[in-house]
């Protein structure tokens, strides 16, 4: 068969067309008197609206007395408010068109609905309902507790969760950060009262931000959020004081057994930097050119060239008072040693030579554009937004990212690589069959070795 | 007070090319981003007769290299772009997509139609590709509690014809077994233009990124229409059961699926609706039955595929019961939910809202879908549906009125002709470590 046309094809790629401007979207940021600060943000090509309530307390405050506190007391929030029963809350929400989700991380609790604009009043009032006059029914407690006690039991079973755990008790030690989720006892020892004392304690106006994104006029939306949320009254706590985490000296191997697994989680990582630091926009490139991108040099070496894991990746995790670098795979059982080796080796590459210039362009590009990508729907937005808020960071940081990324050059990348991927004292976590990795694991360093329940084998 | 339905309309431009790719654009200039995806009909339901996980291993070979850019240059190329890219298979269809700042959209389709020109690979590359896959397959599914539950599990329970019952992910010895040769014969035979949708989204005027689609694409000669594996099942006449054991997991697991009615019938828009009565969350009936009042389930909800199949597909539910409970009490449980609709239909009380949240969840598809970093990533999905299974994009703006206008009457009808036990299959993933992995 021919084709219609006889023009021979094109053997290169095109060049880029001129960029156009993104045109950042216009932000209100208010806060009321209460101390609650607001921030609304227009994008109207599809009609729902998304609102986040957040409150800068999560389960980092009650890590050393009450696990998973702030966990355990987001979940039994939704199931009932003064005047509204748990079968009336779904009801209302589906009504709106709307999804709810109530969850606590280490620093934040949040109350976040997202629905149809032309309900964005009764989902706003709701989410106030809940943060204010949450009841906390006795049956509807004990029924979530249960729920959380199986999802343990299930997260225990998980190659992930036990490696990330492990490795956040490893690079944190005595600082709140270490506790990644209660026991199954601790979970059965909660009482109802410490959920209401949390919530009271912690659910307040003064420091909580309310981010709204989507298809409203701000200033009307602006009026309806004085009303709803304006009459709330309560001071924030102050957050405790944290012992500071250990200083890692040399790498360590951290062995959970996973018997008869076919796969080995390899997870290694160090402590490295918050959001506010100065490094900051060097080290997400230096992530982004190791193992943060598809193209990474991560991904190239162990995925497409040695084929030793579908799944490698690097990332800077940024909680409030700390941060840390992470690199990851699940590997097949013969090459953990191999994987290990490489990934140093990546890791000090990184560390030594500096990047080519095609490289490092490719890199800066990668990061401006997905960063406009980012900021293109609804929930995406609001993500940047919650960073930039949540974190305080400075009001001009989605203007200004991209430029600040196009302004790096090898030298901050090496210099970034230099003091934040701790190559000499990375510790090591991997999880898996002892009998056929335990050797591996060995050479990198002393391993000890935990069952899946966390304690030393 | 009771607001007004707002009512989204969708810009949608579409064309043929000589060769037979279809070509749709839906322009929207708020933010300077494009998403690109070129759809091809293959998907793992059609692979060819005992070669279980091709479709997908070769969606992997699609990134390994073409004619002008060789392998890692699609990634590196849209990377540097400022650009994501992914591959997915389905049953009936295989994607590959990009989001791109606009200045890129060229070079996406200069890459896009390169590889539809020719792959250019070899047995490195497929011995690479087939050591990744495996690791995937180990990931997701082996070391995974739960992992390949139920869409892995389900099939070969509840249908009786190869390409609706097979491992879609593939035997390892079906991997290990596919050659160099297969792979172009396999692109051969599938991904000819005429067997393809081009779609373009976002930052783009409509009628530039047609004559683009026509400069890069349209001297790609079009190839014989591919056969089509017939994916017809024989009539289904007693209840289906199987069980699975669940190697790592400590709860029981049930998932239980309904044969739905074919698509764009009457009956498949109540299903549909049925489908948002019974799942989508808390409030519906299923999790309220079995989580909230009997509390014999730690989760228990359910979906039906109905947009992007083109065949035999199951609305199906799945059940996490507590240890103390048995899976056949479970069960019963949940028939006392289907029951319930048998005999007393659904109220308009009832109705009203899940058509609200169907309308809602509707449009939080089509502008997202993909995680956040993905614009549109659903609005390109079903535009390319549409297109390849019924012929019109355009769908995109008038399906959801056939859903909103679903009575309570078709609904009971729905129920009482499809929820019934000679059109189902249940499969019990059962631990092997009473009480869990300790």
């Amino acid at each position: 068969m021919t084709s219609a046309t006889s023009v021979s094809h094109q053997s290169s790629p095109p060049a880029l067309a001129p960029e156009r401007p993104v045109a950042w979207p216009k932000r209100t940021v208010r806060t009321l008197a209460n101390g609650l600060q607001v921030v609304l943000a227009e994008s109207r090509t599809f009609p729902r609206i998304s609102a986040h309530l957040y409150f800068r307390s999560g389960n980092a405050v009650v890590a050393h007395s009450i696990p998973g506190l702030a966990e355990m007391t987001s979940a039994v929030i939704r199931t009932g408010t003064a005047s509204r029963s748990s079968r009336q809350i779904e009801e209302d929400l589906r009504r709106m068109g709307a999804g709810l989700g109530t969850h606590a991380g280490a620093d934040t609790s949040a109350i976040s609905a997202a629905g149809l604009a032309e309900f964005s009043g009764g989902i706003l009032e709701l989410i106030a309902d809940l943060a204010r006059n949450a009841s906390f029914p006795e049956d509807e407690f004990e029924r979530e507790r249960r729920q959380r006690h199986e999802e343990l039991r299930i997260e225990r079973t998980t190659p992930g969760f036990l490696a990330s755990e492990r490795l956040r008790r490893v690079l944190f030690g005595p600082h709140p950060y270490a506790v990644v989720a209660p026991t199954t006892e601790q979970v059965a020892a909660y009482r109802r009262e410490e959920l209401v004392e949390y919530y009271r304690r912690h659910y307040v106006p003064s420091d909580a931000l309310l981010i709204v994104v989507g298809d409203f006029s701000a200033d009307s939306m602006l009026g309806q959020i004085e009303k709803i949320f304006g009459e709330w009254k309560a001071p924030q706590p102050e957050p405790p004081e944290s012992p500071a985490p250990p200083k890692a000296s040399g790498r360590r191997v951290h062995l959970v057994r996973m018997p008869g697994n076919v796969q080995t989680q390899v997870l290694i990582g160090n402590l490295a930097i918050t959001r506010r630091d100065p490094d900051w926009y060097r080290i997400v490139l230096a992530n982004s050119i190791y193992g943060g991108a598809f193209h990474s040099r991560l991904v190239m070496n162990i995925r497409e060239q040695k084929g030793y894991t579908y799944s490698p990746r690097s990332g800077i995790n940024a909680l409030r008072q700390y941060g840390y670098f992470t690199v990851s795979a699940a590997v097949r059982n013969e090459v953990v040693a191999a994987t290990l080796t490489e990934m140093f080796y990546e890791m000090d590459r990184m560390r030594s030579i500096p990047v080519a210039a095609e490289e490092l362009d490719s890199a800066r590009n990668y990061l401006t554009g997905v960063f406009s990508l980012g900021v293109a729907t609804q929930e995406g937005l609001l993500g940047q937004l919650s960073t930039v808020y949540l974190d305080r960071l400075p009001e001009s940081y989605l203007e200004t990212y991209r430029e600040r990324i196009r302004a790096l050059t090898a030298d901050d990348v090496l210099a970034a690589a230099r003091r934040h991927f701790d190559s000499a004292n990375a510790q090591i976590v991997v999880v898996g069959d002892r009998e056929q990795i335990a050797d591996q694991a060995a050479l990198f360093g002393p391993v000890t070795e935990y069952d899946a329940q966390g304690n030393v084998a | 007070m009771n607001p007004s339905p707002q009512k989204l309309h969708i810009p949608v431009e579409h064309t043929k090319l000589a060769n037979g790719l279809r070509v749709v654009a839906s322009p929207d200039r708020s933010a300077p981003v494009v998403t690109v995806g070129v759809y091809y009909q293959i998907g793992f339901r059609l692979e060819p007769h005992g070669r279980s996980g091709f479709a997908h291993l070769f969606e992997h070979m699609m990134f390994q290299g073409s004619e002008n850019a060789g392998k890692m240059e699609h990634i590196r190329l849209i990377n540097s772009s400022g650009g994501l890219l992914n591959g997915t298979t389905n049953y009936d269809i295989t994607n590959y997509f990009e989001a791109v700042p606009s200045n890129a959209l060229e070079r996406v389709l200069w890459l896009e139609a390169d590889r539809m020109r020719a792959l250019k690979v070899d047995d490195e590359n497929l011995r690479n590709q087939r050591d990744v896959v495996k690791e995937e397959v180990r990931v997701n599914v082996m070391s995974q509690p739960y992992g390949g539950f139920p869409w892995l599990d389900l099939p070969p329970v509840a249908f009786r014809n190869w390409p609706n019952a097979h491992n879609f992910y593939g035997d390892f010895a079906d991997l290990d077994a596919a050659t160099l040769a297969d792979v172009q014969q396999f692109f051969r035979t599938y991904y000819a233009p005429n067997n393809a949708v081009l779609l373009m989204l976002g930052d783009l005027d409509p009628s530039e990124a047609f004559s683009f689609a026509k400069r890069y694409f349209e001297d790609i000669p079009p190839g014989a229409p591919p056969p089509r594996a017939d994916v017809t099942e024989p009539p289904q006449t007693e209840e289906r059961r199987g069980e699975v054991e669940e190697r790592l997991g400590p709860l029981p697991a049930i998932a239980i699926g309904y044969t739905l009615p074919r698509r764009e019938t009457e009956d498949w828009y109540a299903a549909g609706i049925l489908d948002r009565v019974l799942h989508g969350g808390r409030a519906g009936r299923v999790y309220r039955k079995l989580v909230l009042e009997e509390q014999i389930a730690v989760d228990a909800d359910g979906h039906a595929e109905i947009f992007d199949t083109n065949g035999p597909t199951q609305m199906v539910t799945r059940i996490f019961h507590k240890p103390e409970f048995t899976s056949e009490g479970t069960v019963a449980v949940y028939d006392e939910v289907i029951e319930e609709i048998h005999r007393k239909g659904v109220a308009p009380e009832e109705l009203d809202p899940v058509k609200v949240k169907f309308r809602s969840d509707y449009y939080s598809m089509l502008e997202g879908g993909m995680g956040s970093y993905m614009p549109r990533f659903g609005l390109m999905h079903y535009l390319a549906c549409f297109t390849l299974f019924d012929g019109d994009p355009d769908r995109v703006n008038t399906i959801l009125d056939g859903f909103l206008a679903v009575t309570p009457k078709q609904v009971q009808a729905a129920a009482q002709k499809y929820l019934v036990p000679h059109n189902r299959a249940v499969l019990v993933r059962r631990p092997v470590k009473v009480g869990g992995a300790q």
